[in-house]
């Protein structure tokens, strides 16, 4: 028997997740299904009347960021669920692992999850409000990477938090989506920019606070991860 | 002198302010087989839990496989095998991709003929690529033996494995555990079944309010010995 | 050890007990009428400290969480739980002080401004907070993870706080009084006898939800020990 290292750890958890949404395709399909039902409400909501006059690049940044927090919040709750069903997430706290590389495995996995839901979402946000993004695709990419990864980081850790305690979206959404208000505001407004045609560079501040934000909840979840896990 | 499977002094568990083990003394001998007996709320699934490594003691020192947890936590765990209420199993992974994902955890050598062998030896290579989920309480049981063998422990802990199953799904498990490892696998196992307790040990104690009140081998002892030492526990409490 | 303990709330309960009053003489009597908002100003006096003292029990939060997690003894996690309900109670003056300001000053009940937002946002996590308290199975189990969210909180709050004010940007509108250097001095002075005023009240409370909680936490190890 080998030793298991940290990076061999993460990439097995990291790998089963994937192996499991794969099979039952139950988490995605959800936080595509469900953001596309925002996207709906929200043209609903706001598509007739004084409204619009607003022009895409108002809307799109914020609609865009709302479908993307609510979905992620859905598939951070799913992909929990999978370890309540046997308690697997006890014999994952008794391998003879690094419990934080459970934690990096599936903050891997929710990253994965949350950048195909984005592939589908943001094409589709702007064929419904007929925004133009004028070729700054990178740039958007960008973006979405870096608020994303911290959706994630934080997402990870309170979704296992949420778990242990066997509730799911309500309670998970009033805690991330709150605490991680700096990181959609981050999302808003650089979209907004790049969709108002303006380089990254004059929201470079904000893309500095998304960053800083997902590094610091990653590593104060890498120190915390063991405690939620315990028994 | 061989390293004992468990060499445990003075444990002690609180919650809250509930004395759950209130000091005991454990030594178990490599392949030697303890059937843990008392009644519900005694304390068994909180000694499997600190054996198990997955619960700390408040006091008191545990080594197991010679090993000490607090300095050697990973080798330690990776000694353990533990079967217990829940499953452990992914249900929509099939009985093989469980049993390689776990035994990659653990770093098994060749995940997937050990899967392989262990499902055949369980009897479950007719559900190999069939999800776990479909299985009965009783074939359930069987995957989570294999599951928990994966890696050959040297200690393996089994809390209540007979819950739930049907008279002919406990024969099976009863003689699966019977068979399953080796000369040197050590095992504690917690049942309220005296009869398969006894059958499947070689020495017997007797857990009540947190203490070891009665113990013996099992070989010269009878349920009816046994039940009454829970007896005599009661009234001296 | 106990004696000087209980001497000291005495202390802090009498020091209180004295420091309102003046607080609100410092406040409706003391201090000048303020020029363009007229009398409902006055708030500010308490306003500005209601929110400071938010913030201090959210350190009080964040150094006993570090502490449990570390020593896992009950007692530091009931002194989170009650930095979390006065954390909660002080964020909930804020958001209630901050429109009764408002509307008679500038005519608008609600304003997304910087500190009301981060206050809100804090006041949803710190019942969340609860809610995984109440949700958890076992104690151990709630004050472990009520800790790590403790935690993240306090790590938040600066991160919030900050990114709310850039979001405003050009807005600096509602809380330009609150710079101390644009106050008289009696006005200065005032707001300072109010806030520590409110610094013992918020010490006073903290300490005396902690002794309750010491006393239920005791309580109720005593009937779970007598069920056995």
């Amino acid at each position: 028997m080998k030793r298991v290292s940290f990076s061999r750890a993460t990439w097995l958890v990291a790998q089963k997740d994937l192996q499991l949404e794969w099979r039952t395709f139950d988490a995605l399909a959800a936080s595509v299904v469900f953001s596309i039902v925002v996207l709906l409400v929200f043209q609903f909501a706001v598509g007739g009347g004084p409204a619009r006059q607003l022009s895409a690049d108002a809307l799109v940044p914020g609609v865009l960021w709302l479908a993307i927090s609510f979905s992620a919040v859905v598939g951070i709750a799913r992909s929990m669920d999978v370890e309540r069903h046997g308690d697997t997430l006890a014999g994952l706290f008794r391998a003879p692992i690094d419990r934080s590389a459970i934690y990096a495995g599936k903050l891997i996995a929710n990253g994965i999850r949350l950048a195909l839901l984005e592939v589908v979402l943001v094409p589709l946000a702007m064929v419904f409000f007929n925004a133009d993004l004028g070729g700054a695709w990178l740039e958007l990419i960008l973006v979405l990477a870096i608020c994303s990864f911290g959706l994630s980081a934080l997402g990870t850790l309170f979704g296992a938090i949420v778990s242990r305690v066997g509730r799911g979206e309500a309670l998970l959404s009033t805690l991330l989506l709150p605490a991680s208000t700096p990181l959609l505001l981050a999302g808003v407004s650089a979209t907004g920019a790049l969709f108002r045609g303006q380089s990254l560079t004059s929201v470079s501040r904000w893309l500095g606070l998304a960053a800083g934000f997902g590094l610091l909840y990653f590593f104060l979840a890498l120190a915390t991860f063991e405690y939620v896990l315990e028994e | 002198m061989t390293e004992a499977a468990i060499s445990a002094l003075g444990l002690t568990r609180r919650f809250g302010q509930i004395r759950a083990l209130r000091g005991i003394d454990l030594r178990l001998e490599r392949g030697e087989r303890l059937a843990l007996f008392g009644a519900n709320g005694a304390g068994k699934t909180t000694l499997l839990r600190i054996l198990g490594l997955g619960l700390a003691p408040d006091s008191g020192s545990l080594t197991i496989d010679g090993l000490d947890p607090a300095k050697e936590a990973r080798r330690a765990r990776a000694r353990i095998g533990w079967l217990a209420h829940a499953s452990l199993l992914y249900a929509d992974l099939t009985a093989r991709q469980n049993l390689e994902f776990w035994g990659r955890l653990y770093g098994v050598a060749d995940p997937s003929g050990r899967a392989e062998r262990r499902l055949d030896e369980m009897g479950l290579s007719a559900y190999i690529d069939e999800p776990a989920g479909i299985l009965s309480r009783g074939l359930s049981q069987r995957l989570s033996l294999a599951r928990a063998m994966i890696h050959d422990p040297a200690l393996l802990l089994l809390d209540e494995p007979f819950t739930g199953l049907d008279p002919h799904a406990a024969n099976s498990l009863r003689q699966r555990l019977q068979q399953t490892g080796s000369q040197d696998t050590s095992a504690v196992l917690a049942t309220h079944r005296i009869d398969d307790g006894l059958a499947l040990s070689d020495r017997w104690v007797v857990l009540t309010r947190g203490k070891i009140v009665a113990e013996g081998r099992s070989a010269a002892t009878d349920v009816a010995t046994v039940a009454a030492a829970f007896g005599i526990a009661r009234k001296s409490a | 050890m106990q004696r000087i303990v209980s001497r000291l709330d005495a202390l802090l309960l009498i020091l209180t007990i004295g420091a309102i009053p003046t607080a609100l003489w410092a406040a409706f009597l003391y201090a000048p009428t303020e020029q363009t908002m007229g009398a409902v100003q006055r708030i500010f006096y308490f306003h500005v400290p209601f929110a400071v003292m938010a913030y201090f029990s959210v350190v009080v939060l964040l150094g006993s969480s570090i502490v449990y997690l570390s020593k896992r003894n009950l007692a530091w996690d009931d002194l989170s739980r009650a930095a979390t309900e006065v954390c909660l109670l002080f964020c909930t003056l804020v958001l209630i002080t901050g429109p009764i300001w408002a509307k008679p000053a500038w005519g608008t009940w609600w304003t997304w401004e910087a500190r009301l937002i981060s206050t809100l946002v804090l006041e949803i996590l710190l019942i969340a907070a609860l809610m995984v308290r109440r949700y958890a199975d076992n104690r151990d189990l709630g004050a472990r993870l009520a800790a790590v969210i403790g935690i993240t909180i306090a790590a938040d709050v600066y991160v919030v706080h900050k990114a709310v004010e850039w979001w405003r940007g050009m807005h600096p509108e509602v809380f330009k009084a609150g710079n101390p250097r644009s106050l008289e001095p009696r006005m200065t002075a005032a707001l300072l006898i109010c806030m520590g005023a409110m610094f013992l009240l918020c010490t006073l409370l903290i300490r005396l939800r902690y002794r309750m909680g010491r006393i239920e936490t005791r309580g109720e190890a005593l009937r779970l020990e007598n069920l056995d």
